[in-house]
């Protein structure tokens, strides 16, 4: 693989993302509406779930994650999906035979932009929020406050990998969304509330460790996002074989 | 010099045969015409050249070289293999500057091809809100992009209008021209007599024929002449004297079996009958493909059978 073609492939890709309304529009849905939807419920509920003795201060700040994962797994979906409508794919690999090449840029250029709008996402949740709080509020400097925003920006970009390499198993993104969203809507809240010991090691529980003040359980912050990195590694690496076995 | 061989190559999908020991070579400088029925393995043998499926056993090599061994291979290969491949969502010059970037291929060259290709007007517009034939426009452009020495198309004139049908005619004479290797893939026989050179003809996966294209015609199809009078009789006569056989007449015209147009004029003019209508006619190319594929044809449609059989209780 030569060294030098890295560079422009990645760029293609960035182009091809930008140029995908889906993709474009889920990616800014995924700071947008996370920091919407957390102006909203700290405007009117905020104040009096402050006063709440069972809060968790910290780990409510991110309530909103709960919507801005699914952008984020739809920007994860939609970027590897529009390759499978059509037959783009084959276009796509005649432009890029190698497949390594093809597949690690795409994934390069998702993680990256996906990670760029989940630290966004992190730090702008966090602020907001807290900004209605008013003297209740948290700041940067509470404890595990910079770690949860700079983790839940790494759980957004996981998130979104995870279903790219889902969907380059799967190769559809109907397929792909109907899992992963009622799986992080319903299945992780039913049997997460359930406490069980396999239910931390969900990719979603174990990666929401790093959003809590003082993690309760058996993983810590970060080794619950290391659980849910190798989560998405796993998907990631199924995609690989799926991008370069089979025909396109 | 850059060619296409493919040798001995065998892809099998499940228990199906899509192409069947097949070797040939493309050679470039010439338009070599691609033909053979649906389903008979054209577009499968494309996209194995390209590297996209992969040989059950068997190569396929553009100058000598795997495909997927090329650096920036859309300056060596251009290829339009499904028209409707494109994503609609994205604006024709986003999808081809997407193409150009990963190949290193300037911005200006896509602005080109776009021209080259009637696109210019249209470029910002998503794909989804063109018609066939600009699609097929754009798939040919995208083929141009990179200035390749190797361009296949995989059945180009598919939705275009007559005047697209004669662009692509003229463009593929042209590359050609330009010592470029040009392979089209067609199923239409008479279609492709107008622009190719050679001509390799597949069925069911297997190759039937790799022959010039003069060849073929001089082998499968006999000349014929059309010829119109105001003397049919005399003309006939004549004609039948010299041992010619006529075939049908209809209102003073008439066609002369295994003949020339200048023959039969100047038989004409000897006798001092005047012509109104006079042409060369090579009416059984068709046939002549119709037969060679005809045991081969994957799809074809079956007379349904005389009488169905009664069974006996």
């Amino acid at each position: 693989m030569s060294r030098t073609a890295v560079l422009p492939v990645a760029h293609a890709e960035w182009i091809k993302l930008k140029s995908l309304r889906s993709s474009l529009v889920s990616l800014v849905t995924v700071f947008a509406a996370t920091v919407a939807i957390t102006a909203l419920v700290f405007a009117t509920v905020g104040v009096a779930e402050a006063d709440n003795a069972d809060a968790e201060p910290l780990f409510d700040a991110f309530y909103a994650f709960n919507f801005g994962q699914i952008a984020a797994i739809s920007f994860g979906t939609t970027a590897v999906s529009s390759e499978y409508t059509s037959g783009a794919l084959r276009i796509s690999l005649a432009a890029v035979p190698r497949r390594g090449l093809f597949y690690g840029s795409k994934v390069a250029v998702v993680g990256g932009l996906a990670l760029l709008a989940g630290l966004l996402t992190g730090f702008g949740t966090f602020l907001t929020g807290q900004a209605f709080l008013g003297d209740d509020g948290l700041g940067l400097g509470h404890p595990g406050a910079v770690r949860a925003c700079v983790g839940g920006g790494i759980y957004l970009a996981l998130m979104a990998l995870l279903a790219v390499g889902l969907t380059a198993v799967l190769r559809s993104g109907v397929a792909v969304l109907s899992i992963l969203i009622p799986f992080t809507l319903i299945v992780s809240f039913v049997v997460g509330d359930m406490d069980s010991g396999v239910a931390a090691f969900l990719p979603d529980k174990a990666g929401q460790q790093v959003l809590h003040e003082a993690p309760t359980g058996t993983l810590g912050p970060w080794a619950g996002l290391a659980v849910l990195a190798a989560w998405a590694a796993a998907a990631l690496l199924a995609g690989w074989w799926a991008v370069r076995r089979r025909d396109a | 010099m850059t060619s296409i061989d493919v040798q001995d190559l065998t892809k099998e999908y499940g228990t199906t045969r899509a192409v069947d020991a097949l070797s040939f070579s493309v050679r470039p400088g010439k338009v070599t015409g691609f033909l053979g029925p649906n389903g008979a393995g054209k577009s499968t043998t494309m996209r194995l050249v390209l590297g996209l499926d992969r040989p059950t056993s068997g190569t396929a090599r553009v100058g000598g070289r795997a495909y997927a061994s090329l650096d920036d291979p859309l300056r060596h290969v251009g290829a339009l293999l499904d028209a409707q491949a494109a994503h609609g969502s994205r604006t024709a010059r986003n999808h081809l500057l997407a193409l150009a970037v990963s190949n290193r291929i300037s911005a200006r060259r896509v602005d080109d091809v776009l021209a080259e290709a009637g696109l210019a007007a249209v470029a910002g517009r998503r794909i989804k809100t063109f018609s066939l034939g600009m699609r097929q426009r754009l798939g040919i452009a995208a083929a141009l992009l990179g200035d390749p020495a190797v361009v296949m198309l995989d059945e180009p004139s598919n939705g275009l209008d007559p005047e697209g049908i004669i662009w692509i005619r003229e463009l593929m004479r042209r590359l050609a021209q330009e010592g470029r290797t040009v392979l089209v893939s067609s199923h239409l026989m008479n279609e492709t007599a107008t622009f190719a050179d050679h001509l390799v003809v597949l069925g069911r996966g297997r190759l039937l024929t790799d022959t010039p294209m003069p060849d073929f015609i001089e082998a499968h199809s006999h000349p014929r002449v059309r010829v119109r009078t105001t003397d049919p009789d005399r003309l006939r006569d004549l004609l039948l004297a010299k041992g010619y056989v006529l075939g049908d007449a209809d209102d003073g015209r008439w066609t002369v079996e295994d003949a020339r147009a200048e023959e039969i004029g100047a038989i004409a003019a000897a006798a001092g009958i005047p012509v109104l209508e006079l042409a060369d006619e090579r009416a059984s190319l068709e046939q002549a493909y119709l037969a060679l594929t005809a045991a081969e044809t994957e799809f074809a449609a079956t007379a349904p059978a005389a009488a169905p059989s009664v069974q006996e209780a």
